[in-house]
Parts: C-alpha cells; structure tokens; sequence
C-alpha cells in the first residue's frame, strides 16, 4: 500500500518535470538551430555548392574531413596537442589579419611615400624611446617623451612629407618597406628568441640575420608571381611568417605539444591531394560567387563582374582607426574610473554618475550615434573667433571612424572596467608597499595582469563595429563606390554598407549569388576576430592558474 | 653614529616623477570626460535641431504626435510620428514574442537543468546570436525567411483551408522573427546571471520541503530572480525598439496603416485585432526606417522634412534612455538581498 502510494507520487511528478526540462532545452536550441540554418543556407548559396558533384564531396570527405575528425578525436584527450593546435590557428589567424591590414593601409591607402615619413616622425622614435625605457628603467622622462611624440610627431611629418617623401620616391617602394617592416621585425625576432626562447646570442643573432636575409633571397621568387608585389612580400614576411614561425618554434619545443603539427599538415595535405584527386577523376567543381575576382573588383551591375573590393578596404581601414581611438580612450576612461577617480565624497558622486551614464550610453540606439555624428562632425559649422570649424565632411573614412568609435566607447570601456577589477588588490598593495608610484602600479602591475581581458573586450567591441551600417548611413556614407578610400578625407563605402545596396536589387543572381558571397566575407571577418579574443581569454583563463 | 639626527630621505629627487604621475592622471581624466561630452553631444544634437523643426510653420508639436500620416518627400507633406510608433510597436511585440519566452526557458536550462560542460558549450553559442551584424539578420529574413514562411501559408491554406494572406516582398512578421532571434542572448544571459545568484540555500530549503526540481525552479528561483529577469525583458525590449537595419530590410519602408478605431457600447474605442494582424502581412515602417529613408533621401539639410530626423531621433532617445532607466531602477530596487 504505503510502497503503491510513493511510486504513484514519484510518476507523477517526473513527468511534469521531464517534460518541463526538454521544453526549456529546446527552446535553449531554437535560436541556435535557426541560425545554424540561414548561415548554412547562405554559406551554400556563396560558395555555390549547388553545382558540385558526389565525386567532389566524397573526395574531400575522405582527404580532409575525415583526417581533420580524426586529429579532433585524438586531441581532446590530450591538453598539451589541444593547446598546441590553438596556438598555431590562433597566430595565423592573427597574423593573416595582421599582414592583410598592414598591406590595406601601409601600402595601398598611405603608399610609401607617407608611410615611410609617418614612420621615421612617429614610429621610430617611439621605438627608440621604449627600447631606452627598457634599458634604463629609471628614466622618468622616457613615457611623457614618448606621450610628446604621439602629439609632435604626426604635425612634424606632416610638415616634412615633402622632404621625406622624395627621399622615398628615391628609395623605391620596396626599399621603404625593407627599411621600416623587415628590419625591425628581424630586431624583435632576434630579442625574442633572446628573451621568450632563452636561445643563445648567436642563435638569437642569427635569427635576426635569417629574415632580412630571407626578405632577399624570396625576391626572384616573389618576382615571378604576377599578384605579389616586393613590398607586399616584405609585409607578408615580417607580420604573417613571424607569428607564425613563433608559435612553430613554441610548439616544437614542447615534445607534448608536437603532434599538433599533424593539423597543418592534414589541411594543406588534404585540400592538394583533393584538388589532384578531383581534376583527375574530373568531378563537377562548385562555382562560388566568394571567389578571387570578386574580393579584387569593384561593384558593377553585372552580378558576374561584381565585388566588393573597394568595401573590404574601406571595411579594413576603418576598424583599424576605431581600434586606435577606442583602445587609447576606452583603456584610459577605465584605467581613471577604476584607478584614480575618488569613490566617496562629492567628486565619489561624479564618479558614479559617469558610470551610470556609461552603462546608459551603451543602451543608446545605433542609429542615434549616426544623428550624433552628422551633427558634430558633417552639419556644424562653428567660428570661435578666428577660428572656424565645419565638420569633417560627409560620409569620410575620418567622420566614419570616429562615429564609430563613440559608438562601442561605452562597451569597451565596461568590458575594461571588468577586466581591471579583477586585479587583485593585494598586487596593488603589494606594489605600494615597494614605494611605486600610482602610475608605475598601474603600468607594471595593473596593465599586464588586465591586458588580456582588456583586449578581448575590444576585439568583440569591434566586432560590433564592422557589422554596424546605420549610423554609416546617418553621416552620408556611400553605398556605391568604385575605388578604394585615399586617404582620412575621402569617402568610404563599407562591407555593411554595400551589402545592404546589393540586398534591394531584384536580380536574383545578386540577391542568392553576390549578395551572399558579401555576407560570407563579413561573417568570415568577423568569425576570424572573434576566434582571435576568444583564444585570448583561454590563454589567459589558463595562465591565471 | 654620523647620520643620528638626519632624517633619511625618503622622497628621493621625485621632481620628474612628479609631474609624470599628474600628467598621467589628467590625460586619463580627459579620456573619462569624453563619456560626458558624448551623452551631452548627443542631447544638444537632438535637441536644437528638434527644437528647428518645431520652430517650423510646417509642423506643430501637437500635429506631431496626433497625426496619422507620416509623408515627409509626398506633397501635401504630413509628419504624424503615429504611424511609425505603430510600426514599432508590430515589430516589438512580434519580436518580445519571440525572444522572451525562450529567452526566459533557455536562461532557466542554463541556470537549473545544464551541466557545467553543456553550458560551457550553449552559452558562447547564443552569445553568436547577439554578434552577427544586424544587416546580415535583415539579409536572411529578405530571402530566406519570407519565402519560407510564404510557403508553410500556401500550405496550410491548401491543406487546412485557413485564410492566412501571402506575405509582400517586405512584411513585418520576418522582420519580428529576425529581431527576435537577435534578442533573446540579452534576455537569456541577464536572466541566467540573476538566476544563478539565488542562493543554493534556497533551492535546498525547496527540496528539504519535500518539492520537486520543477517545483523548484519555478516556484522559488523564478520569483527569487523576478527582478533581475523583469530588467533583462525590458533592456532586450529598448534594444528591438531601437533596432534599425534588420527592420529596414526585412519590413520596408512604408508605414503601416493605421487600422480604423471601432467603438464597443458606443463608447469605448478598440481596434479589431484582426485587422491588427493583417499589418504583419505587410510592409510596417518603423521610427528607425523612417530615420534612414531620410537620411538616404535626397532631401536638403535645413528643410523641415530633414529635421524631422531629429525630431524622430529625439523620441526614439527618450524612449530607450527612458527604459534602460526603469530597468536600472527594478534591477536595483526590487533586488532581494541574500548573504
């Protein structure tokens, strides 16, 4: 009886319960599943898979993706190959953005004329100074000297791009670049071998010799590849190889970590044996829309000739200027909020109030920052006296980025905010207790324990950016351009913003072809950053330990 | 036994050191200031060229907010914000339909049902959801899911002999399902954050009680977190109100119409919701839309029509600052306190 009562109580229950636990899994997948839906139908649709055989898939079934489950199924009982295997993703990828930014901006928008002046007025002097500063710890004066050449610096180029400019011009394009890229990547090699590798002196020298000499002995080489410039080279050397040969020598210095190796090999492997495999059994290919042609042309009315490439420079250039402006000011709100700005007391009320008015910033709707930066930057026209101010023009790449950056200000700052907590007070204690200096706290304690947080804020902070096409469109911003931005005063048109031109055109070759290949490039992008800040916070949720 | 009598010193020659330390200190508070100047940037924008537009013999405050046509390029021109607050209102109900309902299921399984190794997995997966670009969502609903979702209505029109309308090229019911799958990580992670606060002492007591997990969850961590959960709907809510690409791709540029007012007893208003439901079928212009189909029109700066702009941006401001507001304020008031 009692035995008939308890399970006849238990059956009821359970079932109400079961049912409830898979109502609110399911709806945990709902939007995950959605998703996953429309990205497969989009990224079928761009690489169009439509026109592909079962040859094809089969083949590269069994060369690529079968190897690359099998490394999965091996690596994840094993830390050490997991890690290996981030590490050497994470700085391709890393270095693939990096060398593809560097070449956007260094050599197709600035050239190497204005390039290598920039670089002699601001850049190397601030290398010069930080190299000081790490010589002589005690120079107070080597921080406000290199805060004076982040302002001097720039008006001092700009004064002497004629002189330098012409010095350029003599020099010739790739030896600008030898001069300013490789040479002091093969500095920055050699001491880190020094320092991260504890190599010898003539190994840490040598490997600061093997890369100019590298630089050298690939010119013949480069020369015969008709999309390759010498100065394009030098940039791919220095920005992609370095991470590159880092993370390698990294990895294959730990014997745990070699076999991580095998995933680079089943990946290059994998796609020659299938490209050979396919073209001799003669497999229908897919035709994708995302192809070279349409990464290389400008838009065009013709859904086969189209591209996105004055998009993607535009895209590229921008991000690069919001990411200057939020780092600095983003980083530096924080580091006042959290480090300096008196908790208590009526400057404590003011302090609270910046914070609120933070988090409500980060509510603001996107369109209204555009309204903000049509009217401080595009409609204004001020006179303060002599002085006179009417904006910075309609729809520029300068106007843009700045728009841009007051639009993520508050979520970088937030997410710096966090990261900055989370310092333990102890180290700031402890670090007082030595006799540093506030700032010497923060730069030798703070700073380095809360860098990694921070950076991964940002880089999903401009993550936001890259995507936004609103307030682009609020400051003027152009969907149809046919040349790459020249410069900060030009006109830009964006990834988001020629999209969103394409999708109103009937064709349906735009619509399920270009228009699709475009969002596949934006999503790529975006994914290849996100990827980078989330192995960020990995290696430093590991490192915490 | 010479130093007896000579304080040491302590400072050391700090001259440099000390003008770095206040250089430092007010180049970082200059940073800080620049929130300030942003959000004052902002209202003063919004506000003088709202108060132009008002100023104009075109318009009055009162036409503004009564009337019921918006045509801002169409001669005889007419700026009633009306229509384009009921576009908003489709497309926010249509969305909060959506995401709050599974955003509050899916931030119950994360916080009560998930084990630590599948919320490891799910919860950057949702967080994907919140980072694909607002165009891209406006992209899908445009070709994919309008066309769907025609279908599944011819279907079940054949199949089931309902009534359902075709949906047009550009119609607010895609555009609520995109807006609504791009809200529900706000809903789900504010949620879950203040579920997961509720002390286990709680949910120990339930059980000591004799209650089921159901009973649990329920019962005593649902309304132990209302606070926190009411906050998360009303952010994820400001946040479709001010949504704009993926409407302007997905629901169009014209405005709804605004259906006929009955009377029920002669005197109380209504609007029958059948007709209500119809303006889903259709193109539902929102306040956002309205924004941009100015700003890509090529209409003058200074003219009226122009201004309205700011006018609409004005109001869109008020309400969004006005909801992260409330909902700073139950998150903060209504928070229970445990040890």
């Amino acid at each position: 009886m009692a035995t008939q009562n308890e399970t006849g109580f238990g059956q009821i229950s359970r079932l109400r319960g079961t049912v409830f636990k898979y109502l609110t899994f399911g709806a945990s997948l709902v939007g995950i599943l959605a998703l996953g839906v429309l990205l497969a139908y989009v990224f079928w649709d761009a690489l169009g898979l439509d026109s592909a055989g079962t040859a094809w898939y089969l083949t590269y079934t069994v060369v690529l993706l079968a190897p690359l489950l099998g490394f999965l199924a091996y690596a994840r009982d094993r830390p050490a190959v997991t890690a290996g295997a981030l590490e050497l993703v994470g700085f391709t990828l890393a270095g693939g953005l990096l060398s593809f930014a560097a070449i956007i901006v260094l050599i197709v928008i600035a050239g190497p004329q204005v390039w290598l002046t920039y670089f002699l007025t601001v850049i190397a002097p601030l290398i010069g100074l930080f190299l000081y500063g790490q010589y002589d710890r005690e120079a107070t004066w080597v921080g406000l000297a290199m805060l004076g050449t982040v302002v001097a610096g720039p008006i001092a180029g700009t004064l002497l791009l004629g002189t330098i400019g012409s010095a350029a011009a003599l020099l010739g394009a790739p030896g600008v670049y030898f001069l300013s890229l490789v040479l002091p990547g093969a500095g920055l090699a050699a001491f880190l071998a020094a320092d991260r590798f504890d190599a010898s002196t003539r190994v840490s020298v040598g490997t600061g010799v093997v890369i100019p000499v590298l630089a050298i002995v690939g010119v013949p080489l480069v020369d015969t590849v008709p999309v390759m410039a010498r100065s394009v080279w030098f940039a791919v050397l220095v920005l992609l190889g370095m991470p590159v040969g880092y993370a390698v020598a990294n990895t294959a210095r730990r014997p745990a970590r070699r076999a991580a190796f095998a995933l680079p090999a089943i990946a290059v492997g994998g796609l020659l044996i299938g490209e050979l495999v396919v073209g001799a059994v003669g497999a229908s290919q897919p035709s994708p829309w995302l192809d070279w042609q349409f990464l290389t042309s400008p838009t065009s009315s013709l859904p086969v000739s189209a591209g996105l490439y004055p998009a993607v420079i535009g895209s590229v250039f921008l991000i690069i200027l919001v990411s200057i402006f939020t780092f600095v000011f983003g980083v530096g709100t924080a580091l006042y909020l959290e480090e300096y700005a008196p908790a208590s007391g009526p400057v404590g009320t003011l302090t609270r109030l910046i914070n609120v008015n933070i988090s409500n910033l980060a509510g603001v709707p996107s369109v209204v920052y555009g309204l903000l930066g049509l009217g401080i930057f595009v409609n204004i026209d001020v006179q303060f006296g002599p002085v006179g101010y009417a904006g910075i023009g309609a729809g520029t790449v300068l106007t843009a980025a700045l728009t841009l950056s007051l639009l993520i200000l508050p979520i970088v700052v937030i997410s710096a905010q966090e990261a900055i907590r989370s310092v333990p007070d102890s180290l700031r204690q402890a670090s007082y207790g030595m006799g540093a200096t506030r700032w010497q706290t923060i730069r030798n304690v703070v700073l380095p324990r809360s860098l990694p947080g921070i950076l991964t804020g940002t880089i999903l902070a401009l993550g936001r950016a890259i995507g936004e096409t609103a307030p682009l469109i609020m400051i003027g911003a152009v969907g149809t351009k046919y040349t790459p931005p020249g410069g900060l005063f030009d006109t830009l048109t964006a990834m988001p913003m020629q999209i969103y031109t394409w999708a109103f055109l009937p064709s349906e070759e735009f619509r399920y072809g270009v228009v699709a290949a475009g969002v596949v490039t934006l999503l790529i992008v975006l994914l290849s950053m996100n990827s980078i800040a989330i192995l960020v916070r990995n290696k430093y949720q590991q490192e915490a330990y | 036994m010479s130093n007896e009598g000579q304080t040491p010193d302590l400072t050391g020659d700090r001259g440099l050191q000390t003008v770095r330390e206040s250089t430092y200190k007010y180049a970082l508070a200059g940073c800080a200031l620049l929130s300030v100047l942003t959000t004052v940037g902002i209202i003063a924008v919004l506000f003088v060229d709202a108060a132009e537009f008002f100023a104009s013999p075109v318009v009055t405050l009162g036409e503004f907010f009564t009337s019921t046509r918006f045509s801002p390029n169409l001669e005889p021109v007419s700026f009633g914000i009306l229509p384009l607050v009921l576009g908003t209102l489709l497309i926010t109900f249509g969305a909060a339909l959506v995401a709050l309902p599974i955003g509050l299921l899916t931030a119950i399984y994360l916080s009560e049902y998930a084990s630590p190794r599948t919320r490891s997995v799910l919860k950057p997966m949702l967080e994907v959801l919140a980072g694909v670009p607002t165009v891209v969502y406006g992209y899908f609903a445009l070709v994919y899911i309008t066309p769907a979702l025609n279908v599944v209505i011819r279907t079940l029109n054949g199949a089931v002999g309902t009534q359902f309308p075709t949906l047009g090229l550009f119609n607010g019911i895609s555009a609520s399902i995109v807006v609504g799958i791009m809200i529900i990580p706000m809903v789900s992670s504010i949620s879950e954050d203040a579920m997961s606060s509720v002390p286990d002492s709680l949910r120990q007591a339930g059980y000591g009680l004799g209650a089921t997990k159901f009973n649990v969850s329920l019962r005593i961590v649902v309304p132990a977190a209302v606070s926190g959960i009411a906050s998360s709907f009303i952010l994820a809510i400001s946040r479709a109100i001010g949504e704009t690409m993926a409407v302007v791709l997905a629901a169009g540029s014209r405005p709804p119409d605004i259906p006929p007012v009955q009377t029920a007893f002669g005197i109380i208003p209504y609007v029958g919701p059948g007709d209500l439901l119809g303006l889903y079928s259709e193109s539902a212009a929102t306040m956002t839309v309205a924004m941009i189909n100015i700003a890509v029109s090529d209409l003058s700066g200074g003219s009226t029509a122009y201004q309205s702009l700011f006018a609409i941006g004005l109001t869109l401001f008020v309400i969004t600052l006005g909801m992260n507001v409330i909902s700073d304020a139950i998150a903060s008031r209504y928070r229970e306190e445990y040890e």
